[in-house]
């Protein structure tokens, strides 16, 4: 610790006397142990007005820094985390029995009846999945989700393959969500329909900006909307089922319905109903967001995942299956002409009654939460990219967290993907949806699979009944993968052309961090006592002034052999600077380099060449400083003016061998 | 006529003497500040002998006397409260303390008491808080720990 200046100060009475002493390190740092300093807020504080300015609009959008210490108060209580990590999923059960009733609609009246049915196998697969990711949050704590699990259980392939398809889905889920939730908005208002795309980046700005906030905040902004979303439609499942059961107010498909389908009809055959299966599961999407993220929670963090998740996924099967039950038997399904109806919006108006407040408020909260959904992928897809980064499969900046303790990189490089997606497909969803939901059935399959080795290896009490929950999981999800990619091929096989180009990448990534880590390594029993290779120093020079000769007192201490070199293209002025400088710097030798053709970096690197060629064969190469005298600047503006010679040299001497570069700048206040 | 409520203050100084009762005074002031809108001086006062100069470099190299104000420092930041730390030199720490507080204009001055007692069993207060309780002009609050288990 360094002493600061004490100053002498007189009491009220003659013998009182005190010292007070400045703590210069006070303002920046803060003692934490021997030869230990914390930085305090104030060392990222700009200095600059223009720096001053940009931080108060960063304050203003994101809200003040917060320390690292304050990690613990920014995870997710239980009832946040079901907010945040289950728009997604919970999501899914307002579109979910539209797609199975889409598909058997094919199959006529009778097997719209069916949809209960196959509404109840897709629980069965959820629960089987949310068992499953339930086992992994306890296993691997650390988050990853199927990630880890396959790293753990299958090795880097698998996990690469699992974590591109993750990568994949989370990117479409923005994608896919926003633009639908734009739809909805352009189908209430159709004058916004041009302005579509604008509106559809905008909302990702939006969540962007929320989720950049920081976890708790944007748990505290998106938990409302989710929890109406479930209260209103857990009343309607319940005043719907009570009118069906005990006041009959059911009624059954009429014959002909099926003449809607627009296709042939079908005969209610295997095939049919395993492509319903499959439209109906993509309900099972963002089950495994919270896998991925079980550091985000408070702690015990496995425990609280495990029964977050446990919670969503009965949430998401009552809801599923609820609605389910009264489309078929209220006989509804969705009506696209005159104009579209949703199967849930005929729900909730056959139950709150058309027109009435509940059925609006009710349509409305449906509205949010799907616009919401894509905030789970704000927070799995960021520390997804943490975690590979971590591992060193992506760049190392999506690892570090930003000021609010989020994954800022991640949520940024989510939200700039997502976006160009939505400008790119021109906002339009029906593009964007035969790509979605393959990835993550390739990851169910994935980590179900892993853990089918997990409990193999560990062999824990009752192994035996969890691998055959993890097996079942696997063959169906796997079952799925396959339909749902069938079904949406030719679109869909571009997800299998991206989930390797993904893989190559991080591999490529962690292959060149590897390579580095590798030239870079130093024995750790190795003591480094000091340079043993010799240095001298090139100082290109411009003439004799302030800045040089502050170069040159600064190149003195660093090497016996200093000399300056000057280019020019007139001789005699050449000679004039080289009178001058034996005068007033005449222990520095000065290399004069004519250059008739007027190149002023050229002559300086063959120069530096020329210098190495020289080197006696034999002795190892010295380290060549070359020291560039650099004027500062007062203003931004006059920045243009000065040292455009030195930053060209600069970067001609960029990665150069054994080459050194050292800016040294001259202040005019010095 | 009883004042029930808690009093307030404008500015207050804080005593720190390294020992297990500053981080309790602080906090307890930082809440008090909060809801006053009051300001804070932490004072740390590094007693010199008189074999010394007054003005020797002693604090400034002293990692403990930059602990104790940072400790302080570090509290007040968690509470959301600005603190002023100040590091002092002085043969004698009460007429420090009170000094300080006259310059800057402190409306109170509060100090620790550790619960202590001298062999034989008498209970010690040392001679920094009677000094200030004699000659302080502010508001004096003297926090005493709680009596360990097993000490009385």
């Amino acid at each position: 610790m360094t002493g600061g200046g004490r100053r002498p100060l007189q009491g009220r009475k003659l013998g009182d006397k005190r010292v007070r002493v400045e703590r210069p390190h006070a303002a920046y740092f803060r003692w934490s142990g021997e030869g230990r300093l914390t930085a305090k807020a104030t060392v990222g504080k700009p200095t600059t007005a223009t720096g001053r300015v940009l931080a108060r609009v960063k304050t203003a959008l994101i809200g003040t820094a917060l320390s690292t210490d304050a990690e613990m108060g920014e995870r997710l209580s239980k009832r946040k985390a079901l907010a945040i990590f289950s728009s997604d999923a919970i999501s899914s059960s307002a579109y979910a029995t539209e797609e199975i009733l889409r598909v058997l609609i094919l199959g006529g009246a009778a097997a719209l009846v069916l949809g209960l049915q196959v509404s109840i196998l897709i629980a069965v697969l959820l629960i089987t999945v949310a068992i499953s990711y339930r086992q992994i949050c306890i296993a691997y704590p650390t988050g990853g989700g199927s990630y880890s699990v396959s790293q753990r259980n299958f090795g880097r392939g698998a996990s690469l393959i699992a974590a591109s398809a993750l990568l994949i889905d989370y990117v479409l889920t923005v994608a896919v969500s926003t633009s639908s939730a734009v739809e909805q908005i352009t189908s209430a208002a159709p004058m916004l329909y041009d302005v579509r795309v604008e509106i559809g980046v905008a909302a990702i700005a939006l969540i962007t900006v929320a989720n950049l906030r920081g976890i708790r905040e944007a748990g505290n902004i998106f938990a409302v909307p989710t929890y109406l979303f479930i209260v209103s439609a857990l009343l309607m499942i319940g005043v719907g089922v009570v009118r069906i059961v005990f006041l009959g107010e059911g009624q059954s498909y009429p014959a002909q319905i099926g003449e809607q389908a627009g296709e042939t009809l079908q005969n209610v055959g295997l095939l049919l109903l395993v492509r319903a299966f499959a439209a109906g599961a993509v309900a099972l999407t963002g089950t495994e967001a919270i896998a991925t993220g079980v550091p985000a929670f408070k702690r015990p963090e496995a425990k609280n995942a495990a029964t977050t998740l446990a919670v969503m996924a009965a949430l998401l099967g009552v809801l599923f299956i609820g609605i389910t039950f009264l489309a078929v038997n209220f006989g509804i399904t969705h009506i696209d002409l005159p104009e579209k109806q949703t199967v849930i919006s005929q729900v909730a108006r056959r139950v709150y009654g058309d027109g009435s407040i509940p059925f609006f408020l009710f349509q409305a909260f449906t509205a949010t939460l799907l616009f919401l959904a894509a905030n789970t992928s704000f927070n799995a897809f960021p520390r997804l990219l943490a975690i590979l980064a971590h591992d060193g499969f992506m760049p190392r900046q999506f690892a570090l967290r930003g000021d609010r303790l989020a994954f800022s990189y991640g949520i940024v490089a989510l939200a700039a993907v997502a976006a160009s997606l939505i400008v790119a497909f021109g906002g339009e969803t029906h593009l964007l949806i035969p790509l979605y939901a393959v990835g993550v059935f390739i990851d169910f399959t994935i980590s179900q699979s892993g853990m089918i080795r997990h409990w193999r290896r560990e062999r824990p009490a009752g192994w035996r009944r969890r691998l055959a929950i993890n097996a079942f999981g696997a063959i169906l999800t796997g079952i799925v993968a396959v339909v749902v990619t069938a079904a949406k091929a030719p679109a869909s096989l571009l997800v299998l052309i991206l989930i390797p180009l993904l893989v190559l990448l991080m591999s490529s990534i962690r292959r060149q961090y590897d390579g580095q880590a590798e030239e870079l390594k130093v024995r750790d029993d190795m003591v480094f006592t000091g340079p043993h290779r010799e240095q001298r120093v090139v100082i290109p020079v411009n003439g004799i002034n302030r800045a040089v000769i502050q170069a040159v007192n600064f190149a003195r201490p660093l090497a016996k052999d200093v000399r300056a070199v000057y280019v020019t293209e007139d001789p005699e002025d050449g000679d004039r600077l080289r009178e001058r400088w034996e005068r007033q710097l005449p222990d520095i030798s000065l290399v004069i380099v004519e250059s008739p053709y007027r190149a002023v970096i050229s002559p300086v690197i063959a120069y530096l060449d020329v210098l190495d060629q020289a080197w006696p064969e034999g002795r190892e190469a010295p380290i060549t400083i070359v020291v560039l005298p650099e004027y500062v600047a007062r203003h931004w503006w006059d920045r243009v003016l000065y040292n455009q010679t030195a930053k060209r040299l600069q970067a001609a001497l960029v990665g150069r061998e054994h080459t050194v570069i050292a800016d040294v700048p001259y202040r005019r206040d010095h | 006529m009883l004042e029930t409520q808690t009093p307030s203050f404008r500015r207050a100084v804080v005593a720190l003497n390294g020992g297990r009762s500053d981080a309790r005074i602080t906090r307890i002031a930082c809440e008090l500040a909060r809801a006053n809108r009051a300001e804070l001086v932490a004072v740390h006062v590094v007693e010199v002998s008189w074999s010394q100069p007054l003005d020797a470099d002693i604090a400034g190299h002293s990692d403990e006397a930059q602990r104790v104000l940072d400790s302080a420092e570090e509290i007040a930041e968690e509470s959301k409260v600005i603190i002023e730390p100040v590091l002092l030199q002085a043969r004698d720490a009460g007429p420090a303390l009170v000094d300080e507080a006259l310059e800057r204009d402190a409306d109170l001055l509060i100090l620790g008491l550790p619960y202590r007692k001298k062999f034989g069993g008498e209970f010690v207060i040392g001679r920094t808080i009677p000094y200030v309780l004699k000659n302080a002009p502010c508001a004096v609050w003297v926090v005493r720990e709680p009596i360990p288990e097993g000490a009385s």
